[in-house]
């Protein structure tokens, strides 16, 4: 135990690691929120468009 | 628009804690590794991503079986929603994997066998979802989906039995006995803890993130067919 080498300091890489993780998890979800928002929109437009036909 | 679901808005909630508590053993409770470091902690949500994105295609496969049995629109709309998910977490296992790969491995990328079908499963992935767009007829779409889905599972399997079949350097922790693999380590049973509970987490977020891709896609699909009314109208 006395001899043995510290771990590798590699706590850069496991940084990099999460941020990518966390990043691509949180973009996906914008995404999809993106998505849903674009949606109401057009929903609000066609429920316009149908009130004036009416 | 359609209300959200009570339990969805809680099952998403629930994942949310679930993630901080996952974060919390994986950066915390789990003891650094004694040779790798810190960069070792990465390999908890590594593998859980790869499993999301095996398990994500598996669902599109068995969806677009029944699709198949079945006609239904809404099981292709299952595969899709399935795929789109299962592309992100294998593209997050795949990074992540390099990412680790660099202190480890001397090397961001080796022509490994684990690594090279991992990559070729993800551009399968990718390849449906680009084809699907280039089919309009809603039916020929879903065929050819859930056909593509069950023929390009072949290469789940391929990229979860490489690192036991061929000759390769990527570790396999769980009963490794390759002496040649580098990288690999026991696990104590706080690292045991954090990893099967990572495995759970991703699980939950696949499940959630699917229930919400779902909704979305029905969503879609209902204004497109406001819109031809609108149109035609």
């Amino acid at each position: 135990m006395m001899f043995q080498e510290p771990p590798a300091d590699t706590l850069n890489f496991m940084i990099a690691g999460f941020a990518v993780i966390l990043g691509t998890i949180g973009l996906y979800i914008t995404n999809i929120i993106m998505r849903f928002r674009k949606l109401r929109q057009d929903e609000a437009l066609l429920d316009e468009i149908e009130a004036e036909h009416a | 628009m359609e209300r959200r679901p009570k339990t969805l808005t809680v099952l998403s909630w629930l994942t949310s804690v679930v993630f901080i508590v996952a974060l919390y053993l994986v950066l915390f409770w789990a003891p650094q590794e004694a040779i790798m470091g810190d960069v070792q902690r990465v390999f908890y949500f590594h593998v859980s991503a790869g499993w999301v994105g095996a398990l994500a295609f598996l669902i599109t496969a068995i969806v677009g079986g029944i699709y198949l049995a079945r006609g239904e629109q809404r099981w292709d709309r299952a595969a899709m929603a399935s795929v789109e998910i299962g592309v992100v977490f294998t593209f997050i296992n795949i990074v992540t994997g390099s990412i680790w790969a660099r202190p480890i491995w001397n090397t961001w990328w080796t022509w490994d066998p684990r690594l090279v079908t991992a990559t070729i499963m993800e551009l399968i992935y990718i390849a449906y979802i680009m084809l699907r767009q280039g089919i309009e007829d809603p039916d020929r779409r879903a065929r050819f989906g859930a056909v593509y889905g069950i023929v390009g599972f072949i290469s789940v399997p391929l990229t979860f039995l490489s690192i036991r079949i061929f000759r390769t350097i990527h570790p396999v922790v769980v009963g490794s006995t390759d002496p040649t693999a580098q990288g690999a380590f026991d696990m104590t049973a706080n690292m045991r803890t954090a990893f099967f509970f990572s495995l759970f987490t991703f699980t939950l977020i696949y499940i959630t993130l699917l229930w919400h891709r779902l909704r979305l896609q029905h969503k879609m699909e209902m204004i497109e067919e406001r819109k031809l009314r609108a149109l035609s109208a």
